[in-house]
């Protein structure tokens, strides 16, 4: 985050027990906390709008962006939840899907995919196995910006994303096909060009600038996973017949 | 032993009946600029990534002939924003992402890319977000990253297609100056102009096959003018019947006309 920079393994344990415990705690109480907890994470300064690939606007908070983002992403799911389901179990698979959602929108926008694979590189990881994890992560805003070009594109040719449901799903049509070759195309680009930077198994990459990892962001990890194993085991018990 | 050598190298891409490559040979030697012209499709880049030894071992298809490298080699490609690592806060980082990954000492990381910045005139520039770069800019990004891993075979594919006049001269002259160190260079280009003074033999490729081997001189015959491969002063001249021989540069239509 800008303001505290935490380390990128504490983002991603952060942002991986949220939704865990989301499913572990019992519903709607569980998954309301965790909710709540992820949806405040995405209104944190540390969360830049340019990573999760939709503009700021003047006149709101860059975090308000990531926070719209997060929410925008988690209501089709509310909405087909409501169609299948009752409205206690809506609720309370509603809230554990909105956690999961905030958590990786929060953890898109946070993580900065140059210091994961330091941070990864430092640990020990393989740069490969460290560039495909900091890679995925960075492909959101990626296509985002494609698709931006590409609309662009279509707009000159004559062709309006607006209009009407066959207008838009003609537009629709017309931006997912290249969107998607483009991307293939990319791939293979990107592969022979990382290989020519010497990107290949089993050569120990140089640390560069590893972040700084603090014993207290280690033992908030630990703390974590102990509080994930913790919620799990009380679960099971609780649970169980006896 | 050579930088490179190619021997009967012929070359097909995957579910292709046709070779994109057909027979070459052709041998690099240290410190000397091997040129490769010919039209669109006439074989140039995918020599280089056999040279690269990218084709087949990334790129699939299959090859008959062998390509034997006496060093390391780097390969620029035309496209620097597909080159670009994208894990790179500054310049300075996205040049040094080759060397480290290569596991070098942070010293030695540190030496090559402070050189590479230099010779590539980006060292305003190596704090700057690489991805607030002009397509020129970032191209030179890109050669400077494949020399900071310090590859003692250099390949370019079309090196100046992003740069502007001031930047592509500077390209010329660094290449120079690479192959006085010793270095291989091996240099697709439709720059035709700029061979002359750049290229030690020039190779027309057509078809994917050798069609003529010979010095900078070939650029000015008959021939490579009526393919359009011949440099802009000597087509002007051949279309203009002026008597032979062309001349092959400005400077030498001045010495003619005088």
């Amino acid at each position: 985050m800008t303001g505290l920079r935490l380390h990128p393994f504490t983002l991603l344990a952060i942002a991986g027990a949220l939704p865990a415990l989301a499913w572990i705690l019992p519903a709607p109480v569980g998954g309301a906390w965790t909710a709540a907890v992820a949806l405040a994470l995405t209104l944190t300064p540390g969360a830049s709008p340019g990573n999760t690939g939709i503009g700021s606007s003047p006149d709101r908070r860059p975090g308000f962006v990531v926070f719209r983002t997060a929410v925008l992403t988690a209501t089709p799911f509310w909405l087909f939840l409501l169609l299948l389901h009752d409205v206690p179990t809506t609720i309370a698979i509603g809230l554990r899907i909105t956690t999961m959602v905030a958590s990786f929108v929060w953890l898109v926008a946070a993580l900065e995919p140059p210091r994961l694979v330091e941070a990864m590189i430092a640990a020990g990881w393989s740069a490969s196995v460290a560039y495909l994890l900091a890679a995925t992560l960075s492909a959101v805003p990626g296509l985002k910006t494609r698709a931006q070009r590409i609309v662009e594109a279509q707009r000159c040719r004559g062709l309006s994303p607006r209009g009407g449901i066959p207008a838009r799903l003609r537009a629709l049509r017309a931006l997912a096909l290249p969107l998607i070759l483009s991307a293939l195309h990319e791939v293979d680009e990107r592969a022979l060009a990382l290989e020519t930077r010497g990107l290949v198994p089993g050569v120990r990459r140089t640390p560069l600038a590893p972040p700084p990892d603090p014993v207290l962001e280690r033992a908030a990890r630990w703390a974590l996973l102990l509080a994930c194993l913790a919620a799990l085991v009380r679960r099971l018990i609780v649970a169980s017949p006896t | 032993m050579k930088s490179l050598t190619l021997d009967h190298a012929s070359f097909w891409y995957p579910a292709t009946e046709s070779p994109a490559l057909r027979d070459v040979s052709l041998e690099v030697a240290p410190g000397e600029v091997v040129a490769l012209v010919g039209a669109l499709g006439a074989g140039a880049s995918t020599l280089l990534l056999v040279a690269g030894d990218l084709a087949p071992r990334m790129t699939g298809g299959r090859l008959e002939g062998t390509a034997a490298r006496r060093d390391r080699s780097g390969i620029v490609l035309p496209t620097p924003w597909t080159q670009v690592s994208g894990m790179a806060f500054t310049v300075w980082d996205e040049v040094a992402f080759g060397p480290a990954n290569l596991g070098w000492p942070a010293h030695e990381i540190s030496r090559q890319v402070d050189r590479a910045l230099e010779r590539l005139e980006l060292v305003p520039l190596a704090s700057r977000d690489p991805a607030t770069l002009s397509g020129g800019e970032l191209q030179r990004v890109i050669i400077a990253a494949i020399l900071a891993m310090d590859p003692g075979l250099v390949l370019f594919d079309e090196p100046a297609a992003e740069l502007d006049a001031e930047g592509a001269c500077t390209l010329w002259r660094l290449i120079r100056v690479l192959a006085k160190e010793g270095k291989g260079i091996l240099l697709a280009t439709s720059a035709l102009d700029a061979l002359p003074e750049v290229a030690d033999r020039v190779v027309w490729l057509e078809q994917g096959a050798v069609r003529a081997v010979g010095t900078p001189d070939l650029l000015a015959e008959a021939a490579a003018c009526e393919a359009g491969l011949g440099t802009s002063v000597a087509t002007v001249w051949r279309d203009s019947e002026l008597p032979e021989p062309a001349p092959l540069t400005i400077i030498d239509a001045v010495r003619r006309w005088r």
